[in-house]
C-alpha cells in the first residue's frame, strides 16, 4: 500500500510536466496574440512590438517554457499579462469557489444517481423506473448552460425564489444561508448530467447484480428486500459506479466553466475563460495546472476507495 | 465509530471553507449602488487599461486635468482650473486647483500631475518599471516635457503642435494619481488605485465586486450614494434577471435582442446615447478595382444601413455618414448619409467598367471593442453587395488574428471600427485616415490617401482656435464624402438600463459611467 502511494505520488511529476508542455503549446501555437488583442485597433505596430518585448513574447517558445517552468519549479506560475497580479493566489481564491461547486454538484450527482439508479432496479419496469429514465434521457441530453438559463428563468425571474447569479448577493448578506441559496442553482445545473449517468450505471449493474446467486441466498435466509438491496447488493454495484464518480469528477471540474459563465460564480472556469479571450498565458497555464493537479489527486484518491469498498483488492 | 469520526471531519472541513469563503460585506443599505457589468475589470490604474470595464470603474477613483461636460465630449476644466495655449501651440500652461487631496490625503499638486504622465513616457522615471504603460506611444509620444512650475502651476512641451491636445489630456491614460500610493504599491498598484475622484477604492473580491466608497470631501460637489458595487455579470440573461429581480440596479451593454423587452418593462428605465464611436467597411485603397472612387461610391449606396441598424443593432447603432459625430461641433451638417440605392450602385459600377460586379473577400473579426454584432453586420452588407453584382467571401477569424492580419496589407475589404471616445475630429480621421498613418506604423489599415484631405487634416492640428479647425474639419468630410475610403455603417447608440429607484443618471457619448450623479430614492 504505501509503496503504491509512493510510486503513484512519483508518476505525478510526468504527468504534470506532460500537461505543462501541451497547454503550452496549445496556447502558443493557437491564433491571437495577447499583445494585440490587449491593444486593441488603436495600437500601432511599435506599441504591440514594444509589448510583446516586455512581455518576453519576442522569445523563441523553447526559451519562454523554460523560463516559466524554471518559475513554476519556484512555486511562482508568474504574473498575468493583463491583469498584472501574481497568478498562483488569484487562482487559489478562485478555485475555493470552483471546489465548492464543484463538491456539491459532485455530491449531488452521486447522492441523487445512487437514489434514483436504486429506486428503479428495485422496482423495474414501473412507473418509477421509467419515469428516472425519461428523465435521464433528458438530463443527459440538455446542454448544462441551457438548462442554466432555463432554471435561471424559473427559479429567479418568474419565481423570486433564488438569486441569478453570483456567490453571495451584493447588498448585505454573506452568511452561509445566502451562499447556499446562489449555490442551489449553478450546483443543479452542473450536477444534471453526471446524475443521470450515474443513475443508469448503478440501475444497469445493481440489476445484474440481483440476478446472481448471492442474493438469492440472502433472499432465501429470509433478509428483507430493503437489507438485500442497500446491505449486499449495492454495496457490490457501487464498484463501476465509484469509477465513474471519480470520471465524473473531471468532467464537472471542467464544466464548472459553463456553469460559471452563466451564473457568474467567481471560480476558476471565469477566470479562465476571461485568460482564453485574452490569450493571458501565465494565468491559463496556472489555472489548468492547478485543476490537473487536483484531478490526478483525485483519480488517486478513487483508487484507494476501491479497497474500502471491496476488501479482496489489494494494491501492489 | 469510525466512520462517525470521518464524518464528523467532514463536516468540520466544509463549514471551515464555508466561512473562510465569507469575506466581511458591507452592511446592507438603502444608499448602496450596485452596477452589473459585462466582464469583471482587469486592473483599476486608467493608464495601464485598455477595456472599457475597467476604466468605467478606474474613472470613478481617479480625474484628470481637464473633462468633458456632463452630456458631451466639450472640454471643461477638470483637476486644472484654468490654462493657456503659447501662440507656437507647443507649451499648454495650467493653473491647478488648490486644497484638492488625494484619497490618501497627499495633496494633490504640480508634481503629482508631472509623475502621472513621465511614469509613462520616461524609461528613467523609478516609477516607470511598475507598470506597462500602454498607451504611452498613442497619447504622449508628441510630449516632450512634464514640467512642475511651482505646485499649482504645470507646463506641457510639446515636439510639435497639435491642437487636439485638451482632448487627449481627457483620456484615462491622463489620470492623475497619488504618486506616493502609486510608489508604495508598486506593481500591485493597478489593484488599489489612489485618486482625487468622488469615490475611494474600497476592496475588490476577485470574480465577485470592486466596492468603492464616496469620497466625503469631494471638490466638485456632495456625492450623493455612499457605495458603489459593480459586479461582473457576463451572461447577458444573468445581468438581465438581476436587474429585474433588484440584485442589480443598473446595467450596461444591454443586448440588441434585449432591448425591446426592456423598453417595455414598467420596472425599468431604458438609457440610449449615441457614442463618440465609428463602425465601418474599410477597403483597400491601393488595391484594384477599390481604387476607383466611383466603385467605392457604388459600395456605399449598395448597402441597406437602415436595414443593419433596425434587424442587427435593434436601434443600438445610428447611421454614419463620417468619421466624425452627428450634432459635434466638427460635423458638417450638410451632410447626409449616402442612401440606399442599388440602381445607383450598379450604375456607379458600370461606369467604372465593372457592369458585371467583381469578387472580393471581406475580413471580419467575430467580435472585438466596439465590434457590435460583427458576423451579423457583415452577413447583410455581403448580401446587399451580391444583390448588386459583387461577390463577397466573408473570412471571420479571431480579434487579435484579425488585427495582426490587417498589418500585411493585403486586406480587400474588412470590418472594423473605432472609439474615440472624444468627438474631438482629429483624434478619429487623423488616424484612421490620414496617409502618414497607414497601418503598420498607425491605424489606417484603409490605406487612405488623399492630398488635399491629408492637408487640410495637417492643418487644423496647427491652428488652435476651435472656429477655424471647425471649418477645416467640414472640408475634409466633404471630402471624404466624394472621395469615400469606406462604407460607412454607424455610430454605436450606448444602452443603459436601471430600477426606478436611480435617479439623474446620464449616460455619456465618451462610454464613461458617470456613476456619480446618482441618486438613490
Amino acid at each position: 500500500m504505501g509503496r503504491y502511494l509512493l510510486r503513484r505520488l512519483l508518476l505525478l511529476a510526468p504527468v504534470l510536466l506532460g500537461v505543462s508542455v501541451v497547454v503550452f503549446l496549445v496556447l502558443h501555437l493557437s491564433p491571437g496574440d495577447p499583445a494585440e488583442i490587449m491593444l486593441g485597433s488603436q495600437a500601432t505596430q511599435e506599441d504591440v512590438a514594444r509589448l510583446r518585448a516586455a512581455l518576453g513574447l519576442d522569445e523563441p517558445l523553447p526559451m519562454q517554457y523554460a523560463r516559466w517552468m524554471r518559475h513554476v519549479l519556484q512555486g511562482d506560475l508568474g504574473r498575468s499579462i493583463r491583469m498584472r497580479q501574481p497568478v498562483l493566489p488569484e487562482v487559489l481564491i478562485r478555485f475555493r469557489a470552483t471546489l465548492l461547486l464543484t463538491a456539491t454538484a459532485l455530491l449531488l450527482s452521486t447522492v441523487g444517481g445512487v437514489t434514483l439508479g436504486v429506486l428503479s432496479a428495485s422496482r423495474p419496469n414501473t412507473i418509477v423506473d421509467r419515469l428516472s429514465t425519461v428523465g435521464s434521457i433528458f438530463g443527459a441530453s440538455m446542454p448544462s448552460f441551457w438548462l442554466g438559463l432555463v432554471l435561471m428563468v424559473c427559479f429567479s425571474l418568474w419565481l423570486g425564489w433564488l438569486p441569478a447569479s453570483g456567490m453571495y448577493s451584493a447588498h448585505g448578506g454573506g452568511g452561509l444561508g445566502d451562499l447556499l441559496a446562489h449555490l442551489v442553482l449553478p450546483a443543479i445545473t452542473l450536477a444534471a448530467a453526471s446524475m443521470t449517468i450515474i443513475a443508469r450505471l448503478t440501475r444497469s449493474t445493481l440489476l445484474d447484480i440481483l440476478r446472481q446467486d448471492f442474493v438469492r441466498t440472502a433472499r432465501a435466509k429470509g433478509l428483507v428486500e430493503r437489507a438485500v438491496v442497500l446491505r449486499h447488493a449495492l454495496r457490490n454495484a457501487l464498484i463501476p459506479t465509484v469509477t465513474v464518480v471519480g470520471v465524473q469528477a473531471g468532467y464537472l471540474l471542467g464544466g464548472a466553466i459553463f456553469t460559471e459563465t452563466v451564473f457568474a460564480w467567481p471560480g476558476v472556469g471565469t477566470l479562465m475563460i476571461q485568460g482564453i479571450l485574452a490569450r493571458d498565458f501565465p494565468l491559463v497555464q496556472g489555472c489548468v495546472l492547478v485543476i490537473a493537479l487536483v484531478f490526478v489527486f483525485f483519480n488517486l484518491a478513487v483508487d484507494l476507495l476501491y479497497a474500502v469498498l471491496d476488501p479482496r483488492i489489494r494494491y501492489e | 465509530m469510525r466512520r462517525n469520526r470521518i464524518w464528523s471531519w467532514a463536516i468540520l472541513a466544509l463549514a471551515v471553507m464555508l466561512t473562510a469563503g465569507a469575506p466581511g460585506l458591507p452592511a446592507q443599505s438603502p444608499s448602496t449602488l450596485v452596477v452589473g457589468l459585462v466582464a469583471e475589470p482587469v486592473g483599476l490604474d486608467p493608464a495601464q487599461v485598455t477595456d472599457l470595464n475597467s476604466s468605467r470603474v478606474g474613472r470613478r477613483v481617479v480625474e484628470t486635468l481637464v473633462a468633458f461636460a456632463d452630456e458631451s465630449t466639450q472640454i471643461v476644466p477638470g483637476l486644472a482650473e484654468s490654462w493657456t495655449i503659447s501662440k507656437d501651440g507647443l507649451t499648454y500652461t495650467f493653473k491647478l486647483r488648490k486644497g484638492i487631496a488625494f484619497h490618501d490625503g497627499t495633496s494633490f499638486n504640480a508634481q503629482a500631475v508631472k509623475f502621472s504622465i513621465e511614469r509613462q513616457i520616461n524609461p528613467e522615471h523609478p516609477a516607470s518599471k511598475l507598470g506597462k504603460y500602454p498607451f504611452a506611444g498613442y497619447f504622449f509620444g508628441n510630449v516632450k516635457a512634464v514640467e512642475a512650475m511651482d505646485d499649482s502651476t504645470v507646463r506641457f512641451v510639446l515636439k510639435e503642435p497639435r491642437a487636439s491636445f485638451l482632448a487627449i489630456l481627457v483620456a484615462p491614460a491622463a489620470s492623475v494619481v497619488s504618486p506616493t500610493a502609486a510608489m508604495k504599491s508598486g506593481q500591485d498598484y493597478t489593484a488599489s488605485p489612489v485618486g482625487t475622484g468622488p469615490f475611494k477604492f474600497a476592496s475588490w473580491d476577485r470574480g465577485q465586486r470592486v466596492v468603492l466608497e464616496k469620497n466625503p470631501t469631494y471638490w466638485r460637489y456632495p456625492v450623493k450614494v455612499d457605495r458603489v458595487i459593480f459586479r461582473p455579470v457576463t451572461e447577458d440573461q444573468a445581468r438581465l434577471t438581476e436587474l429585474l429581480t433588484g440584485g442589480l440596479d443598473l446595467i450596461v451593454g444591454t443586448p440588441p435582442d434585449f432591448v425591446a423587452q426592456l423598453e417595455n418593462n414598467p420596472k425599468v428605465t431604458l438609457q440610449k446615447q449615441v457614442g463618440a464611436h465609428v463602425w465601418y467597411l474599410g477597403f483597400n485603397n491601393t488595391k484594384k478595382p477599390f481604387d476607383d472612387k466611383r466603385v467605392r461610391q457604388a459600395l456605399n449606396y449598395a448597402v441597406n444601413k437602415d436595414a443593419i441598424v433596425r434587424d442587427v443593432l435593434k436601434g443600438t447603432g445610428s447611421i454614419s455618414k463620417g468619421p466624425v459625430l452627428p450634432g459635434t461641433w466638427g460635423d458638417e451638417g450638410g451632410l447626409k448619409p449616402f442612401p440606399y440605392d442599388p440602381e445607383r450602385a450598379k450604375k456607379l459600377l458600370a461606369e467604372a467598367g465593372l457592369p458585371s460586379g467583381f469578387s472580393t473577400t471581406l475580413w471580419v473579426p467575430e467580435s472585438g471593442s466596439g465590434m457590435q454584432s460583427p458576423v451579423a453586420m457583415s452577413t447583410i452588407i455581403q448580401s446587399n453587395l451580391k444583390a448588386v453584382g459583387v461577390n463577397v467571401t466573408l473570412q471571420t477569424m479571431e480579434w487579435g488574428t484579425f488585427l495582426a492580419k490587417l498589418r500585411t496589407k493585403e486586406q480587400d475589404m474588412f470590418a472594423l471600427s473605432w472609439m474615440a471616445g472624444s468627438e474631438d475630429p482629429d483624434l478619429v480621421m487623423y488616424p484612421l485616415l490620414h496617409s502618414s498613418q497607414w497601418t503598420p506604423v498607425g491605424p489606417n489599415r484603409a490605406l487612405y490617401k488623399n492630398t488635399r484631405f491629408d492637408e487640410v487634416l495637417a492643418q487644423a492640428r496647427l491652428v488652435t482656435d476651435q472656429a477655424k479647425r471647425a471649418e477645416l474639419y467640414r472640408e475634409a468630410q466633404r471630402l471624404l464624402h466624394d472621395d469615400p475610403p469606406w462604407i460607412f455603417i454607424d455610430h454605436e447608440v450606448q444602452t443603459a438600463a436601471f430600477a426606478k429607484r436611480v435617479q439623474g443618471f446620464k449616460l455619456h457619448p465618451s462610454f464613461d459611467l458617470r456613476v456619480e450623479t446618482i441618486s438613490l430614492k
